[in-house]
């Protein structure tokens, strides 16, 4: 080796011999890390469906505060339709207690998930407003109806960002932001099988006697778990009602 | 230290260096959002924020298998000392990703909610007495400040205040660093995709930085298990002229640091093998200007006395020598840093 081939990083002069050799590292590194994203990026999990469409609009509908505010309201393709209420953030909008039961218009952005729905109220309580010209039969008569006991596997998740507030918005990365959602008191929701990426039914997830479980189950959020409970049919939504002791982690 | 810092000492090839190390983090940004919006159009895309959070993650954790991949591969070729010499621009690259990535999990994971976002990242999940579920993100909030504390010192600024042994403790904090990010990653994102891509990238990268840690290690251990034969005290180099000129023989005492015994012309010096800047191996480098330079950072020292050439005041210790019959000599036992020491003469036959 002569002083020519010597590297001193702080010389000016670069020996002809590291030059070609990080020459050929740098394409073969710049190769490489383009590869290695592209490889990675088309080889990870996918968001599956669900969608916040960001447009604020009107919605009317009947107002009812139990098991969690909820509209019950007509879609966009007119289809009579159970719409979770929560604010812009990642907590619950309380039902104003005068306008429990009653007509009310909102102003509120679309998170729609195939049959699930959940309005993103712009102005909080007080963009709830009544509305009594609004009333169609149709969103009067949901009668509940049991279907039986059934004892599932899954993963109980905030049903916000399922929904489509987040892509995707479950698993264990997601977990801190469902135990967030849980603490502002969003309903839950228990996705049925072993991966949620796989899409299907996510039942709103209650307590025995259908009431939401608060944060006692927030240990158990994001994670995979069985549960033995009863399954409820109201209106649109399924509901799977089970107390906190049917409830074990995986 | 009597001289002035500044921020960057730019050369020619530290920009060239700087440029390709830019583009390449650029190519696996672009390239890793632009794969992803094309395998999953339309109600499959990762959402923009999630996105990001995954590019800058992954990236982060290439480029510090990268950087912990060249020490050893330093060790094993010279071709990579150019890689070792810019090391440090890696390793704040590296921090500022993770510290993007980070920083959108964040606003995006912990923000929005009834609770500071701090204090949600530490309390979302209390599963710290898990093993499967332990909270993985406190995991990379460590890691992080681990880097935040590399890239804040890695000037020689801070190796001069800290001293050369406080800072390179420091340092080699980055294998606490990866290994707390390998178990991010295994208990968070390889835990919670379905496929197995990040198991194996993660997987590779590891096995990567082990295995050549390894390699490179097995190496030293058998240098440092050939003695230097002794003969009355004294521990056999070797034939003067079968040191190149201006550079050296290695030699391996039985106890103490390795002796670096160069030869310039007629000249026989001995010093430590050790360089006082970040413990490089001054008999890999050579004479330069009449001075030993260190082959991972150029820095110098005058053979005659262990001195760093004003304005630095580093130090390294020197040995005698005696040369019978052509044969180098040298003494196991180290003078004092910087003590003057005439050099050895041999006879070189000019042509």
């Amino acid at each position: 080796m002569s002083k020519e081939d010597f590297f001193i990083g702080w010389s000016a002069q670069t020996p002809r011999v590291d030059r070609r050799f990080m020459l050929a590292a740098s394409a073969g590194l710049i190769a490489s890390a383009a590869g290695a994203g592209a490889l990675m990026a088309s080889a990870h999990d996918s968001a599956v469906g669900g969608r916040w469409d960001g447009v604020v609009r009107d919605w009317t509908g009947l107002l009812l505060s139990e098991p969690y505010p909820l509209l019950r309201t007509l879609d966009l393709d007119g289809t009579p339709r159970t719409a979770f209420l929560a604010t812009s953030r990642k907590t619950a909008v309380r039902a104003p207690a005068h306008l429990d039961g009653a007509f009310v218009r909102v102003r509120a952005g679309l998170i729609a998930r195939d049959n699930h729905a959940m309005l993103a109220v712009a102005d909080g309580e007080a963009g709830i407003v009544a509305d009594a010209a609004a009333a169609p039969a149709s969103l009067l008569d949901w009668p509940a109806v049991a279907a039986g006991d059934v004892m599932l596997t899954g993963e109980i998740l905030d049903a916000k960002c399922w929904f489509g507030a987040m892509r995707p918005g479950f698993g264990r990365t997601h977990k801190a932001c469902a135990a967030l959602c849980t603490r502002g008191g969003l309903p839950l929701a228990f996705c049925v099988g072993s991966v949620c990426s796989l899409g299907g039914e996510a039942p709103l997830l209650l307590d025995a006697g259908g009431r939401p479980h608060g944060r006692a189950i927030l240990p158990l959020v994001a994670d995979p778990v069985v549960l033995r409970g009863r399954l409820v049919q109201v209106g649109d939504v399924q509901q799977i009602r089970a107390d906190l002791g049917a409830i074990h982690r995986l | 230290m009597a001289h002035g810092y500044r921020v960057v000492q730019w050369t020619p090839f530290k920009r060239a260096f700087d440029s390709v190390l830019l583009l390449s983090v650029a190519a696996f940004l672009i390239a890793f959002i632009a794969a992803s919006l094309a395998a999953f159009p339309g109600e499959r895309a990762v959402s923009a924020i999630q996105l990001l959070i995954r590019a800058f993650g992954a990236c982060a954790f290439a480029l510090l298998t990268l950087i912990l991949m060249i020490g050893p591969l330093a060790r094993m070729s010279p071709r990579f000392l150019p890689l070792l010499y810019n090391r440090r621009h890696l390793g704040v690259t590296c921090f500022l990703l993770a510290l993007a990535h980070a920083g959108l999990v964040l606003v995006w994971y912990h923000g929005f909610g009834a609770i500071n976002p701090l204090v949600s990242l530490l309390v979302s999940n209390p599963r710290y007495a898990a093993i499967v579920g332990f909270p993985f993100e406190s995991l990379g909030l460590v890691a992080l400040l681990i880097l935040f504390v590399m890239a804040a010192t890695s000037h020689d600024f801070w190796n001069a205040v800290l001293g050369p042994r406080l800072w390179k403790a420091l340092h080699m904090g980055v294998y606490w660093a990866y290994a707390l990010i390998v178990a991010h990653i295994v208990l968070g994102a390889v835990q919670g995709e379905k496929g197995p891509i990040y198991a194996i990238v993660v997987g590779v990268g590891a096995a990567l930085v082990v295995g050549l840690h390894w390699l490179a290690g097995a190496r030293e251990v058998r240098a440092d298990a050939t003695l230097a034969p002794e003969e009355e005290g004294w521990l056999r180099v070797g034939p003067a002229l079968e040191i190149p000129d201006q550079r050296a023989r290695i030699v391996t005492p039985a106890a103490g640091e390795r002796i670096a015994v160069f030869r310039d012309g007629a000249k026989i010096y001995a010093v430590s093998n050790v360089c006082r800047h970040q413990g490089g191996p001054l008999g890999e480098g050579r004479i330069v200007d009449g001075c030993v330079t260190c082959p991972w950072h150029g820095f110098q020292y005058r053979p005659q006395d262990g001195c760093a050439p004003s304005p630095f005041t580093e130090k390294i210790a020197t040995y005698r020598t005696r040369i019978e019959a052509g044969v180098v000599f040298v003494h196991p036992t180290p003078e004092a840093p910087g003590t003057s020491i005439a050099p050895s003469l041999v006879e070189v036959s000019t042509p």
